[in-house]
């Protein structure tokens, strides 16, 4: 049994994801937040959606509630202390892993997926975001022409 | 508490998710068509057409991909569906990539702001305040009673389906903004109820766009607009046709009618 535990969560569902590509045999749980699907008012058809994406993903496990509470209470059944998962911009993702880390002494990996046109964080930060037009002149020939060699 | 995770097929599963959530099944109890899952998102992605994606993308039958849910969840990465745009469609797919840019400069933004996605950029341009603006969404809308046919039908197609056309959500984000004077929020987080693909950043930026709270002016069509892309198909069957269609007009007559105080308006 694999020491680490990955976090699957709703902006990730992809079996090959950073994080389950990186630990295959890794236990893999993914908690439906009581506080988003009520606070968004999902409709069940969203809902639907998930759940057929998860189950594709092997040997997942769904649970239902407050995420990090789920999450940790999953972690001390398997004695494990360190959670890997992939990262997302919502800030409920960070405040999740927030308390991962604070309130339950978790320790937590978050892998980036490979970035749209190899556009990072570090230069993502320096981009001027104003408008559309500012971000993509820049990159735009970098988007359109990386794979030049395949044509 | 720990969910099921097999099912013997999908209605099973369905059944069992009525159940469970109950509370989000008795808002909304529809099941969409689109199916969730990498499979079906891979065989979604073999299915893109770049080049007839860039000549008739803004047409309600024009070759869409329908990637927006799986991307939004993830099923998908963007990176590689740019990459297989590019692989099958070479320059030619400069324009579906140009969209795919648009979810990640979106997304990058929402990065920046955070909860800041709900608060207006900046000021609306249309010469009204955020005050003037209704910050509930009438019930007809909503329950597609309002007589109009092409706005009744994308709210039911909304509502069954999770999916509306690009341009059929700029249109019923501008009505709802602009002709029916509510703000870009009600109509945001009743998009985010329904859509499979609902994502804040993509969701309220395009809305603010829509708005004018992000962009330089507001977004707002007239009926030929409406009816070229959507061949004819609502206007044909519309009680209002003939009189009382609030989209008819030129540009120059509608900006008058809905931004009086606009600046440029005169
Ligand atoms: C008012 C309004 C609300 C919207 N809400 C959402 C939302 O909640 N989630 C969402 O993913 N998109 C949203 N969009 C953007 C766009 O309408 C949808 O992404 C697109 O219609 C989805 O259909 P498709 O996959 O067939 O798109 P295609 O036209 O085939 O485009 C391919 C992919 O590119 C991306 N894309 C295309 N156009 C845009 C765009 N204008 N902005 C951002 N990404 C784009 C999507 O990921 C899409 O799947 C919204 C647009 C408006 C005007």
């Amino acid at each position: 049994m694999s020491k680490v535990m990955v976090w699957v969560h709703g902006d990730s569902l992809r079996p090959g994801s950073a994080a389950l590509a990186k630990h295959p045999e890794a236990r893999r749980v993914f908690v439906f937040d009581d506080r988003v699907i009520e606070g968004y008012r999902l409709s069940l058809k969203r809902i639907v959606f998930i759940y057929e994406s998860l189950l594709e993903i092997e040997g997942i496990e769904i649970r239902r509630g407050d995420v990090a509470a789920e999450l940790a209470e999953a972690a001390r059944e398997s004695g494990v202390t360190r959670i890997v998962t992939t990262e997302s911009v919502a800030p409920g993702f960070a405040r999740i892993s927030e308390r991962l880390r604070r309130d339950y002494r978790l320790e937590l990996e978050v892998l980036t997926e490979e970035p749209f046109a190899g556009i990072g964080k570090a230069e993502s930060e320096r981009m001027d975001l104003k408008r559309f037009s500012r971000f993509w002149q820049p990159i735009k020939s970098r988007a359109l022409n990386l794979n030049r060699s395949l044509w | 508490m720990k969910l099921k995770a097999e099912f013997r097929d999908r209605d099973e599963m369905i059944i069992y998710l009525r159940e469970v959530f109950a509370e989000a099944a008795a808002r909304s109890p529809e099941v969409a068509e689109t199916r969730g899952g990498r499979c079906a998102a891979e065989a979604a992605l073999e299915r893109i057409r770049p080049e007839r994606y860039a000549s008739s993308r803004n047409y309600l039958k024009g070759a869409v991909t329908r990637l927006a849910a799986y991307l939004r969840h993830g099923v998908l990465s963007l990176e590689e569906v740019r990459l297989e745009a590019l692989r099958r469609g070479g320059p030619k797919a400069e324009k579906l990539v140009t969209e795919l840019a648009w979810r990640d400069y979106w997304q990058r933004v929402y990065r920046r702001i955070g909860a800041g996605i709900w608060k207006d950029r900046e000021s609306y341009k249309t010469g009204w305040r955020t005050s003037d603006y209704a910050t509930e969404l009438p019930t007809e809308v909503i329950e597609g009673q309002t007589g109009l046919a092409c706005m009744d039908a994308f709210a039911a197609e909304l509502r069954r389906t999770g999916y509306l056309h690009n341009h059929s959500r700029m249109w019923m984000a501008a009505w709802i903004v602009h002709f029916l004077r509510v703000r870009w929020q009600a109509g945001a987080a009743w998009f985010l109820e329904h859509l499979l693909d609902g994502d804040p950043a993509s969701n309220n930026l395009s809305w603010q766009w829509v708005a004018s709270t992000f962009s330089t002016k507001p977004y707002y069509f007239n009926r030929d607009n409406l009816e070229q892309f959507t061949d004819g198909l609502y206007c044909r069957q519309c009680r209002h046709y003939r009189s009382g269609c609030p989209f008819e007009g030129t540009y120059e007559d509608l900006q008058a009618r809905l931004f009086p105080r606009m600046p440029e308006a005169r």
